[in-house]
């Protein structure tokens, strides 16, 4: 099930969240400034082929989601669209903004194909299903705590008395947020939270509570912190999001697969 | 049960994504994708500092001015601004994002003028003085 949705997220992350790395195809090549990542890879400079390779890049994914719901190749189309997103991503995050919203989903689609195939309504429990899962919950808690140690190391100690929250506010706030820059206590305390969020609450998601329903509500409260990060700045993280789904006991949103007769 | 092989190879897997994603949060850029550090909002404003901000403004051949942005240009505010150093430099740069804005949209009159305007914001306290400047930091106009 997270196969297919993590899929099928790639041609709306493509199509419509992020529009602009599309737009990217007819900037000039002056302004491409290729990651180290680029520079290590003899990878092609940006141009109009970017907009053939995008709907090269949708096909591929909507290839892989139908092999993950009929249960066939999904090795192959899962690694084709591994290596065709992390070209996307080049093309997107060259030209002087790298986003930090989906190291989790990337990592998704590196593992992700080694699942090999498991039917989309199986409720039998397998080790390589069982490493990619924890791959992509291990790296949806590292992005909150080393999120926490980055503020420490760019920011200091002392980000949290900072006005860090104030600048986004300021820079990116809706309506719903401006009121908050009257407040500057909020925002303040808001700092606090965030960091013990991140580097405290996040390790929690990793936890195997005795009542899974803790562990899934708190899978849930960080979807909530999402979108009211959204509804407060306009930034969501999506693609971590749909990666952040994996914690959630997806299996049951489908029926299973009826018992063969004993 | 996994073979011994595919255990192996998993756990390499693991240790080596751990060490890449460790070091680049400690020593790593933005420039090591994706590995390097997740550094957003990241960074310390001073409470009684500046908050800059910046746009790109750009004139068309009918002396309009209009405020541009990724679907004019190809670049978003955010790209502009991790690109600024270069366009204040080498202000002849900013005349590739006219040159973009052709491609994107050619039935539009072409642009004749583009600049990156920063705004500030005087902070006290963390709060808004309410207090800030406009400054073209660079400016293209078309030959």
């Amino acid at each position: 099930m997270l196969r297919v949705i993590v899929y099928l997220f790639v041609p709306v992350d493509v199509l419509l969240t992020t529009t602009w790395v599309r737009a990217h195809a007819s900037v000039p090549e002056e302004l491409y400034v290729p990651l180290r990542i680029g520079r290590l890879l003899p990878l092609p400079t940006p141009g109009p082929w970017v907009e053939v390779f995008q709907v090269v890049l949708v096909v591929a994914a909507l290839l892989a989601a139908a092999a993950a719901v009929v249960d066939r190749l999904p090795r192959l189309t899962g690694w084709l669209v591994a290596l065709l997103y992390l070209e996307w991503m080049v093309v997107a995050m060259s030209y002087g903004k790298v986003d930090h919203d989906r190291f989790a989903f990337l990592i998704a689609l590196l593992v992700l194909p080694s699942v090999g195939r498991a039917a989309l309504r199986s409720r039998e429990q397998s080790e390589a299903a069982g490493w990619a899962l924890s791959m992509i919950a291990l790296a949806v808690v590292a992005t909150y705590t080393l999120a926490a140690v980055a503020k420490i190391r760019f920011g200091g100690w002392d980000w949290v008395d900072g006005a860090t929250l104030t600048r986004a506010v300021l820079r990116r706030g809706t309506g719903m947020a401006e009121p908050l820059l009257d407040v500057p206590m909020v925002l303040h305390a808001a700092q606090y939270g965030l960091m013990v969020m991140e580097l405290a609450v996040a390790p929690l998601l990793l936890v195997r509570w005795r009542d899974p329903r803790w562990g899934w509500g708190l899978a849930l409260v960080f979807l909530g912190f999402h979108l009211m990060t959204f509804a407060l700045i306009t930034i969501i993280f999506l693609p971590h999001c749909i990666a952040l789904l994996s914690l959630l006991p997806l299996e049951r949103a489908v029926r299973p697969a009826p018992c063969a007769p004993a | 049960m996994l073979p011994v092989a595919g255990r192996r190879a998993r756990s390499a897997v693991t240790v080596v994504l751990a060490l890449l994603v460790l070091a680049g949060t400690f020593v790593g850029q933005d420039d090591d994708f994706p590995f390097g550090p997740f550094r957003m909002y990241a960074t310390r404003d001073d409470p009684d500092g500046l908050v800059r901000s910046a746009r790109v403004e750009a004139v068309d051949g009918e002396g309009r001015l209009r405020t541009v942005d990724e679907r004019s240009t190809g670049l978003k505010r955010a790209e502009v601004e991790g690109q600024v150093d270069r366009f204040v430099a080498a202000p002849q740069t900013l005349g590739l994002l006219a040159q973009a804005h052709s491609r994107l949209r050619p039935d539009e009159p072409p642009l004749v003028e583009v600049r990156v305007v920063e705004r500030a914001y005087v902070l006290r306290d963390s709060r808004p003085t309410g207090e800030q400047t406009e400054t073209v930091v660079a400016r293209w106009t078309a030959p």
